[in-house]
Order: structure tokens, then C-alpha cells, then sequence
């Protein structure tokens, strides 16, 4: 494969914080640096204010204070240069494109020239052969994430946000998506940032979980995750991954009971 | 996609040739009724039998042919300014989003104005030609494209928005891949309701002293007390404007993969939620509306004769020595309108809805009503105005069927579409607690279908009017309807422009109204409807 268009990038967060219409505070100031090339899971309760972070990090939500730099710069020229890829819970193929239409759309978008041998192997990479001109209404649930991670993946971007990007799909098609998609980032050294509330994924796919209280998100615990790669099918038996969930597991308790006085009396 | 009241009927379910041949059926049988029926009550001179509208077409086939070329051209040309001042002025709210709220305020008040009455002064305006007629059949369908065409613009869930952010680009894109591509079904849909409208358009504006087309011959047929005519005439305008909404839909299911949108109106916004806002449009809109209308007086540099600008309005109204007089006898007359207006316009939604909440109970109906139902909304009502008089007399009841039958089929779609948006899981409860058919409707369906049914009530004010006014410009010889026809024919402009503005603002306060009651509800029942 070519290399990547943009090496991936070191994220620095310096007081980042995000409060909604003055009020509702979602992210409290959080100071982290996600590091280049790992993959850095997010975990936390429903609606805790996790993928308030990773859409600043997108740059399509503005933060409400502090400081974020990708690659030493701020998120809106990130975004002018098409460096990162951003991956939904729900696909958001557009219907009236064939699969091969919504992975050309990235390209397109990202200004690049579309290069449909790219986009070929790329559908072939998610086990989607056969399927390329195959309309979203015809998918199946996993197969639309396949292709919204082809899609994602076809610019080849320096740093890949995903949001709950397998949550839509049935228990059986999660753990498949969940063995084959990161195996492609994986072995392009992309920085990953994953918002899920699946601790089990989170180990499984990551180098490193941050574990969140409930909304406003503060970070509670950092959890480096030093099991090797590839990860085969079968390691989430071993004592070692038993060991890593169960810290994530308490970190999250703590997290429930946590007390903490309202940002005004601070 | 939530935040719509614009929703999709279901694509009608392949072999249905059983169905189809029970159609059939179903219109040969009724054709037989009918001419059974014609021959019985063929001494009173008010319905003419399948065989005579048949025999009279044949006979006047080459004057019923002119017309009706007369009247499809003009029609044909207001579609096409009609939508094209449509699309502006979408693409004007969507490139500033700030002007939306006026440009949607003004063509509601545009789209409130009496056809009945534009049709003289734009008569006088024009000068003897087509002019009129064309302007009619455009103000008659933009509005109905405009609304579907915002909603459709901004149809698309908001994550395809992000993913085009997301790559670093702006609106334009947003535009290009997503908006237009998403907006299409909106826009067909608009512009299949937009082509009997335009027909209809075009034939009102005939009926007010047009030289040629079948309002003229309707108008004629009506003079004349000529039953065969007056059928024959009302048939062809009506089949023309069914084959016109036909042809458009087999147009649109050729582009399109989706089925169109059933329900065309904008949501109801919640101003509580932008409070103010809604006043500060209001006024916005008035100001504008009042400043455009001096404005273009002083620019075309009209006959002050027959050409009234917003201060003689006003002396009319206020300030003349005989204004008294003026406004007691709009009072008359728009109190009489009243009497045939309201019982109408509330039987109307009475009865779709009513029906709609029946066919539920009686599921299998209830998916063969909704094709049909759908079709014959489509149908110009007011042209068959001259038989409803015919049929029920020139008295109040001939009025206020029209106006109820009106309102009737575009509420009756939208509550049986609404009917069964009850969501399934929250029904299968009902059903784990053993609950009966009429508790699953008013606990369920009847919440679900409060969206769509005030949607239809929203967009029945405006339709209901032009009715009401039709009928009595054409029979009823009461009411503000009959009074501008008066107006016009004594070339009274005081008083006809007078009655446009009261008409307008009248209507536009009703639809003002009827919006406000739908916030208060929808706020309980469906607050995620609400913009």
C-alpha cells in the first residue's frame, strides 16, 4: 500500500471544556495528549459527554474553553487539510450512491483524485467483494458499517474518530467487525480515538482507555492496555484481559459515586 | 428524521392486479348508479347522465378542444413560473437562512390572497390576454412547491452534514452531495400536488372575465342552465387535472427511489422555545408586504382608478366619509362568508379524520383507502364547484359541503398516514395488556396522528377560503365572495381591493391561529415535531 498521505498526528487537549447554551456543562476543562500512531478508547456512561469530545477533536463542535492542537495545529486547518476521517454510530451512507459512490464521496470531498482500483481493494479489505455497486437499502446492517469504515478509511487519514462505530449492529456482527476493521488502522499506524461504552471493545481494540464519569466528563482513570498485537480471537478469555476489564469496570464505579460540587462553587 | 411533519407513504405493495381489476369494477358500477340515477331525476335539471356528458363532448368536441388547449397552455405556463419563482425563492431562504422566516410569511400572505378577487384586478392591470389566467395558475402552485422544497432542503439526518464537515467543507457541499439529492422527493412530491393546482389556477382565473377556455365555458354553461355543459365541461377539467397528477407521479417514481412525501406542510415551529421571534416575523412580514405594495404602485405608475395602493385602502376603510358604510357592508358579507366558511371547514376535519380513525379499526380498508384517497385528494375541488350547485342548490348547503369536501380529502390522507405512524412496539404493549382496538386508538394512534392531522388543518385554512370565495363569486350571490364579484362588475375598486386585503389578513390570522393551537398540543404530544 502507499503511504499515508498524513502522518498520524499527537493530540493535545490544555483545558479543553464544553458547556451547552451556558448551562449545561457536558465536558469539564480535561488536560490529555491521545499519542500519535495508538488507539485511545474513551469509555464512559451514556451520554457522559464522550462524544462531545471527540466531535471537538473533529473540529464540529467548537470547545467552550481551553486548547486543543492536532499535529501541533488547531482542528479547523486539520479539517482544511482532510487529515482525519470520522466514523458514526449510524453509517450515514447517502442512499442514492452505490458503495462505491459514498467511498468516492470521501475522496471527493477530500479533494483527491478517485482511484477506483484503491477503492476496489479497499471494499475487497472490508469483505465487501460483490457489493460495490450495491445501494445502502440493499446492506445489511454490518455491511453498511463496512462500508461507512471504507469510506472512512479510503483517504487514508493520519487520525480515524470513531463513535460507537460498530454500537448499531447485533452482538454477533459487532464481534466480527471488531476482529477484522481495526486490523486495516492498526497496520497503518493511524492515531485512533474510539468513543464506546462496551468495555470489553474498548480493551480489545486499544493501547490505552480513559475511563469518564457520568456528564460533565472528567477523566477518572488512565488505563494503559500492554497486551500484544495482532489480537487473536479467544484473548478476551485470558487472565490478562480479565485483569484489564476489571480495572476499567471499578474505574467506572468510582466514577458512579463520585461527588463533585457544581463548576460555579469551584 | 425527526423535527419533520413531512412524511413517506410506503411504496404500494406489488400484485395488485386483483385490486386493480376490483377498481375497475368498482368505477363501472358507480357509472351505471350514476346514469341509473341521472335518468330518474332527469325532470330537475341538476345531474347529467355518464351517456349525455358523453353525447355533448362528442357534439361540442371541437369548442370543448379550444378551450381546453386555451386553458392547459396558461396553466402549463403559470406551472412553470409558479415553480421556478418557487425554487428562488427556496434557494433565497437557503443561501440566508435569516430571510427564511419572511420569504415563508410572505408567500403564505401571497398564497392567502382571493383568487377570485386578484383575478379582476390583475384583469385591469394586465389588459385584455392571457396574463390573469397565467398569474393565477403561478400563485396557485408556488406556494405548495416552496414549503415541501424548505422541508426537503433540510430533510437530510445530521450526520451527513457532519461527514461533509468533517472533511474540512462548507455549505456549497452541503448543498452539491446532500441537500439536493435529498430534497428531490420533497420536490416532486410538490410538484405533482403543483400540476392539478395549476389548472385550477388557470381556470379561476378564466371565470373573472377571461375571452376563452373552459372557465369561460363554465361560466357559460352555468348562465345558460345548461346541465350537459356544465358536466361535460367539469369532467374534462377534472380528468385532465387527475392525468396530470398521474403523469408527474409515473415522472417521480422514475427519478426517484423513495416514494414522495404524503404530507406537504411545513412543521409547526415553537416559538417559546425562539420567543418572540414569531411576532417580530409577523411584523417583519406585514411591513415588507405593505412597503412592496406602495412601492410597486410608484414604479409602474398605475391608474389610480382601478389601481389601490395601501393608503387608500386605508381612507377606504377609516378615514372617507363613507367608510362606515364600506365596513358595515364588509361586515355583511364576511359574516355571511362565516356562516358557510366555519360549519364547513370543521366539518371537513371532522370527517377525515373521523373516517381515517374508522379504517383503522377496520385494517384491511384502511390500506386499499390510502392509494385512493391519495388520488383524489389531488383532484381541484372548485372545479366542480358549478356541480355542487347544481346538486345542493345555491343555499348554504351547497357552500359548505364544497368547502367541508375540500378540507375533507387532504385531512383524511393526512390522519390516516398519521394513523398508522403509531409505533409498533409501544402498540405490542398495548396488545401484551390484552388492550382493545379503541383504547390502542385514542391511547396510541390518536397522539400519533395529532402531528399530521394539524399539519392538514394548517394548510385547509388557505384552501378552504378560496373555496368558500369561489362558490360564492360563481352562485351563492352572498358572502365576500359575491360581494367582490359585485365589486368588480360595478368597478367598486375601493371596496374589491378593500376585501382582498380583509380576505388576505384574515386568512393568514386563521392559519396564524390554527399553528398556535397546534403548539400548545403538539408541545404535550409531540414535542420532538416542533422546530
Amino acid at each position: 500500500m502507499a503511504p499515508d498521505v498524513t502522518p498520524p498526528p499527537e493530540i493535545i487537549c490544555s483545558g479543553l471544556a464544553k458547556t451547552f447554551d451556558g448551562r449545561t456543562e457536558a465536558v469539564r476543562p480535561t488536560d490529555v495528549t491521545f499519542h500519535a500512531g495508538q488507539t485511545t478508547a474513551l469509555v464512559g456512561p451514556s451520554g457522559c459527554g464522550k462524544s462531545t469530545l471527540l466531535r471537538m477533536v473533529a473540529g464540529l463542535e467548537a470547545p467552550s474553553a481551553g486548547q486543543l492542537l492536532i499535529g501541533g495545529m488547531p482542528p479547523a486547518e486539520t479539517l482544511q487539510n482532510a487529515a482525519l476521517s470520522i466514523a458514526f454510530q449510524d453509517p450515514s451512507l447517502l442512499p442514492w450512491r452505490t458503495v462505491r459512490g459514498n467511498i468516492a464521496l470521501a475522496l471527493s470531498l477530500a479533494r483527491r483524485p478517485v482511484d477506483d482500483a484503491e477503492i476496489d481493494q479497499l471494499i475487497s479489505l472490508v469483505g465487501l467483494d460483490g457489493f460495490a455497486e450495491a445501494r445502502p437499502a440493499e446492506l445489511s446492517g454490518g455491511m453498511r458499517q463496512r462500508a461507512a469504515m471504507a469510506r472512512a478509511l479510503v483517504t487514508r487519514p493520519g487520525l480515524l474518530l470513531l463513535d460507537e462505530p460498530f454500537g448499531a449492529v447485533d452482538e454477533l456482527t459487532r464481534h466480527q467487525l471488531a476482529q477484522d476493521l481495526p486490523r486495516i488502522w492498526e497496520a497503518r499506524g493511524t492515531t485512533t480515538l474510539l468513543v464506546t461504552h462496551s468495555v470489553t471493545e474498548a480493551v480489545l481494540l486499544s493501547d490505552r482507555v480513559i475511563v469518564l464519569s457520568p456528564r460533565p466528563a472528567e477523566i477518572i482513570a488512565d488505563i494503559a492496555i500492554p497486551l500484544d498485537r495482532p489480537r487473536e480471537s479467544g484473548i478476551e478469555r485470558s487472565p490478562d484481559f480479565g485483569d484489564l476489564t476489571d480495572a476499567v469496570y471499578a474505574a467506572l464505579s468510582r466514577g458512579m459515586t463520585l461527588d463533585r460540587p457544581p463548576l460555579a462553587a469551584q | 428524521m425527526t423535527g419533520l411533519s413531512l412524511v413517506h407513504a410506503g411504496r404500494p405493495a406489488r400484485g395488485m392486479t386483483a385490486r386493480g381489476y376490483g377498481a375497475w369494477l368498482g368505477v363501472l358500477g358507480l357509472l351505471l348508479v350514476w346514469e341509473a340515477l341521472a335518468h330518474v331525476v332527469s325532470g330537475a335539471f341538476v345531474l347529467a347522465a355518464p351517456t349525455e356528458i358523453l353525447a355533448y363532448l362528442v357534439e361540442d368536441r371541437g369548442l370543448v378542444t379550444r378551450a381546453l388547449g386555451v386553458t392547459l397552455g396558461n396553466a402549463a405556463l403559470g406551472y412553470v413560473f409558479g415553480n421556478l419563482a418557487a425554487i428562488a425563492l427556496a434557494a433565497l431562504a437557503l443561501l440566508w437562512p435569516r430571510s427564511e422566516r419572511i420569504v415563508t410569511g410572505l408567500a403564505l400572505l401571497v398564497y392567502c390572497l382571493p383568487l377570485v378577487a386578484t383575478g379582476p384586478i390583475l384583469r385591469v392591470l394586465f389588459g385584455p390576454g392571457a396574463g390573469p389566467q397565467i398569474t393565477l395558475a403561478a400563485l396557485a402552485v408556488y406556494y405548495t412547491t416552496l414549503i415541501p422544497l424548505l422541508v426537503g432542503l433540510r430533510a437530510a439526518p445530521a450526520g451527513w452534514f457532519d461527514l461533509v464537515r468533517s472533511y474540512g467543507r462548507g455549505r456549497w457541499s452541503e448543498l452539491v452531495h446532500v441537500r439536493l439529492m435529498a430534497s428531490l422527493p420533497y420536490l416532486f412530491a410538490g410538484l405533482q400536488i403543483a400540476a392539478p393546482a395549476a389548472f385550477l389556477g388557470a381556470m379561476v382565473g378564466e371565470f373573472t372575465g377571461a375571452e376563452r377556455g373552459l372557465g369561460v365555458l363554465t361560466v357559460r354553461a352555468i348562465r345558460a342552465l345548461d346541465v350537459d355543459m356544465t358536466w361535460g365541461v367539469a369532467t374534462v377539467a377534472t380528468a385532465v387535472a387527475i392525468l396530470a397528477y398521474v403523469g408527474l407521479g409515473m415522472i417521480a417514481r422514475r427519478f426517484l427511489r423513495d416514494a414522495p412525501p404524503v404530507i406537504l406542510a411545513a412543521p409547526a415551529s415553537d416559538t417559546v422555545r425562539d420567543s418572540g421571534s414569531g411576532w417580530k416575523a409577523a411584523i417583519g412580514v406585514t411591513v415588507i408586504a405593505l412597503a412592496g405594495w406602495a412601492l410597486a404602485f410608484w414604479v409602474f405608475d398605475l391608474n389610480p382608478f382601478f389601481a389601490k395602493g395601501p393608503m387608500d385602502v386605508l381612507d377606504a376603510l377609516l378615514l372617507a366619509e363613507d367608510a362606515g358604510a364600506t365596513r358595515g357592508t364588509l361586515a355583511v358579507a364576511l359574516s355571511e362568508t362565516a356562516v358557510y366558511l366555519l360549519p364547513g371547514y370543521f366539518a371537513g376535519l371532522a370527517a377525515g379524520a373521523g373516517l381515517a380513525m374508522l379504517l383503522v379499526l377496520v385494517p384491511v380498508i384502511a390500506g386499499t383507502a390510502m392509494p385512493l384517497a391519495i388520488a383524489l385528494r389531488s383532484v381541484p375541488i372548485v372545479t366542480t364547484a358549478p356541480l355542487v350547485v347544481l346538486l345542493l342548490g345555491r343555499g348554504a348547503t351547497g357552500t359548505i359541503v364544497l368547502v367541508a369536501v375540500m378540507v375533507f380529502f387532504p385531512t383524511f390522507v393526512a390522519c390516516l398516514h398519521g394513523l398508522r405512524q403509531a409505533p409498533g412496539q409501544v402498540l405490542d404493549v398495548f396488545d401484551s395488556f390484552a388492550a382493545g382496538p379503541v383504547s390502542r386508538l385514542v391511547r396510541v394512534r390518536i397522539p400519533a396522528m395529532l402531528p399530521a392531522f394539524f399539519a392538514a388543518a394548517r394548510m385547509a385554512v388557505p384552501a378552504s377560503v378560496l373555496a368558500v370565495t369561489v362558490v360564492e363569486w360563481l352562485a351563492t350571490g352572498a358572502g365576500i365572495g359575491s360581494l367582490m364579484a359585485m365589486s368588480a362588475s360595478l368597478s367598486d375598486f375601493d371596496m374589491l381591493w378593500s376585501s382582498v386585503v380583509l380576505v388576505a389578513a384574515i386568512s393568514a390570522l386563521g392559519y396564524a391561529l390554527v399553528g398556535s393551537v397546534e403548539r400548545r398540543i403538539l408541545r404535550v404530544y409531540a414535542p420532538e415535531q416542533l422546530t
